[in-house]
């Protein structure tokens, strides 16, 4: 059959776990150490346009997921990755509804970036770069509404402390916490709200005198593993680089005492790394060992598994009457 | 999995803003269906916010009263979206003067409506434009809710949301003083409207421009008081308008002449000035009216297009 007329259906998978996340990046990330770097600042980008942009905390959170998700499935090259950066947050915009105009979002970016002169041909040329990244950005990530749509970490968090009668200085630690967490991988691994539990049982802890309630987290939609994963994560994020972290920036006087020690100290307590079951079958994954085929005609892209196994069952009930 | 395209595109049926409507198959069913492609080169601000609203929201959605999205796929860098197809609208069976119905005929229509808006908000979601075009008819008679291109979440409380939304004939006077915070009383206005006209025939409140709509919804339902509406002093226009009375029981009856005593109710309750004591979805679909005869009519035996 020419490649002409073929359909691919791809179906949509919003969260992997860190080993597949690892496979996908063989694909597309040649240096790693180069791509952390530029990571870095592109989110330092990302958080500065959002600051003079005045958008809340959910556009740059949906941002950053794009940013990260584009790159499981799309090479990635230095030059480009600001003008990706800005495409993914002029999308999250849009996702979020907090609209801006694009030329509002390419004077900032450009602004930002320390482009001295803005011209309007410049402009122009970034306008058009980012136009062509956001369809590209949606594909990476299968169409799929279901994420970043109505629950963001921040949001979230507050609801779930309320609901547990945590204190307001839980709640707030918990929410600079979360602040850190953006910018870690985690967002491509586990659901907002995940993540929510996970600051605020950390919060819990380095707060003395409160308390993390015992909960079931299917109360939260939520279950051992995925919380488990965020919590590791960000424990082991600050006690790699707690100097560098926002949370040292803006601890409160009477939590000045919070350091690199108190996480490793945190982390003992907590007993034995766990997190989400790894797959037996990355080295087999289509979606993440194969290079997208762009050439295919038509990439259709679905939520249900069910929708696929129907269809294939569909089809060979059609073969078989033919035959 | 790999095999022959999908869908076919076999004739263009029309053309919007931001996309082109094809007619076509799904090979694996031989279902007939509704290719929207979006359009995304030439417009400056990128893939545009109601094929991304119309995605988002329909995606999830699966109710006999609101369009299906069968599918998402893009080809040669174009977006496409695969809807149910439907080929007719409650506007164009409003407008066909050959047809005739009856008010169990109406009765059906504005259940099936009510279900669909039900549905949305129960999920949710705010339509933002409901009119008798937005309404499509299937071939078995069922009426669907469309074009969620301007549909939104709630929101939380602290959000801002736009007040220009919804064509200006079924606007909700909220949104013509400017209001930043609604609910879905707004659709609830809407539907109202909708069912004045398919009592009518002809559209209820035509307001020629933004400044006429406010006059022609006031002269014919009466200028609100912040007697019945505490709130609406606060809002800046509200001060220079022209003050109607609310028309009496008596003058609606002489308006709506088949209209029966529990529709006129059920009808008013859809069109109160506040927001707040407005029917909602589930006030309306266990009214008086749906329980009277006549019983509403079956969907496949509604009156339909005569196609030539």
């Amino acid at each position: 059959m020419s490649g002409t007329f073929q359909t691919q259906v791809m179906l949509s998978r919003p969260y992997l776990t860190r080993s597949q996340i690892k496979r996908a990046q063989q694909n597309t990330i040649p240096d790693r150490r180069v791509y952390n770097q530029k990571r870095l600042s592109a989110f330092k980008l990302l958080c500065d346009m959002c600051v003079q942009l005045k958008f809340p905390r959910k556009t740059l959170e949906t941002a950053m997921y794009f940013y990260q998700r584009y790159y499981l499935f799309n090479k990635f090259e230095t030059e480009l990755c600001y003008d990706v950066a800005t495409s993914c947050l002029f999308l999250s915009c849009k996702q979020v509804e907090t609209i801006k105009k694009i030329a509002d979002i390419v004077v900032a970016s450009l602004r930002l970036r320390n482009v001295l002169k803005v011209s309007p041909e410049m402009q122009d040329n970034c306008k058009k770069r980012i136009v062509q990244l956001e369809l590209r950005i949606l594909e990476t990530c299968s169409f799929d509404y279901r994420v970043n749509n109505s629950i963001h970490i921040d949001g979230i968090l507050v609801k779930i402390a309320k609901d547990l009668s945590l204190s307001r200085e839980v709640t707030h630690l918990a929410w600079i916490i979360a602040f850190d967490a953006l910018k870690l991988e985690i967002l491509l691994m586990v659901p907002q709200h995940t993540i929510a539990l996970a600051v605020l049982k950390i919060s819990c802890e380095l707060i003395e005198g409160a308390s993390w309630p015992n909960i079931r987290y299917s109360l939260f939609e939520s279950d051992e593993p995925s919380v488990s994963e965020a919590y590791f994560d960000i424990l082991n994020f600050f006690i790699n680089v707690f100097d560098l972290s926002d949370l040292r920036g803006n601890l409160t006087e009477n939590l000045q005492n919070i350091g690199i020690e108190t996480f490793i100290e945190l982390k003992k307590h907590a007993g034995l790394e766990k997190g989400l079951k790894e797959p037996d079958n990355i080295s087999s994954d289509a979606l993440l060992t194969n290079e997208r085929d762009f050439t295919i005609r038509e990439r259709r892209y679905v939520l249900s598994r069910k929708r696929i196994n129907d269809e294939r069952s569909n089809k060979h009930i059609q073969k078989k009457e033919k035959t | 999995m790999i095999s022959r395209t999908e869908y076919s595109k076999e004739k263009k049926v029309g053309e919007g803003t931001y996309a082109v409507v094809y007619v076509g198959t799904k090979r694996s069913s031989n279902r007939r269906i509704a290719i929207k492609e979006i359009k995304t080169s030439g417009f400056k601000d990128g893939l545009d916010m109601s094929a991304i609203r119309e995605v988002k929201y329909l995606q999830e959605m699966q109710h006999a009263n609101v369009i299906e999205l069968v599918d998402v796929f893009m080809a040669q860098n174009n977006l496409n979206l695969v809807l149910e197809f439907l080929p007719a609208d409650l506007e164009m069976i409003i407008k066909d003067t050959s047809i005739l119905f009856t008010q169990a005929d109406i009765k059906s229509w504005l259940l099936m409506t009510l279900r669909g808006v039900h549905h949305c908000h129960r999920n949710f979601i705010l339509h933002r434009d409901l009119k008798p075009n937005n309404l499509l008819l299937a071939p078995d008679g069922q009426l669907k809710l469309a074009d969620f291109g301007l549909a939104r979440n709630m929101g939380s409380p602290q959000e801002f949301l736009t007040s220009n939304v919804v064509t200006r004939w079924y606007r909700a006077p909220e949104l013509l003083f400017g209001a930043k915070h609604y609910t879905g009383a707004v659709d609830m206005w809407s539907v109202g409207v909708i069912f004045a006209e398919l009592m009518l025939r002809i559209p209820y409140l035509p307001g020629k421009d933004d400044i006429d709509q406010i006059d022609v919804t006031f002269r014919a339902l009466g200028t609100p008081t912040d007697k019945d509406w505490p709130e609406i002093s606060t809002f800046g226009t509200y001060n220079k308008i022209q003050f109607y009375p609310p028309p009496s029981r008596e003058e609606l009856r002489r308006r709506f002449i088949a209209a029966t005593e529990n529709a006129l109710s059920l009808m008013s309750g859809m069109l109160v000035m506040n927001p707040h004591k407005r029917l909602d979805p589930i006030q309306c679909l266990t009214s008086e009216y749906f329980l009277e005869l006549p019983e509403p009519t079956l969907p496949s035996e509604l009156p339909k297009l005569n196609k030539n």
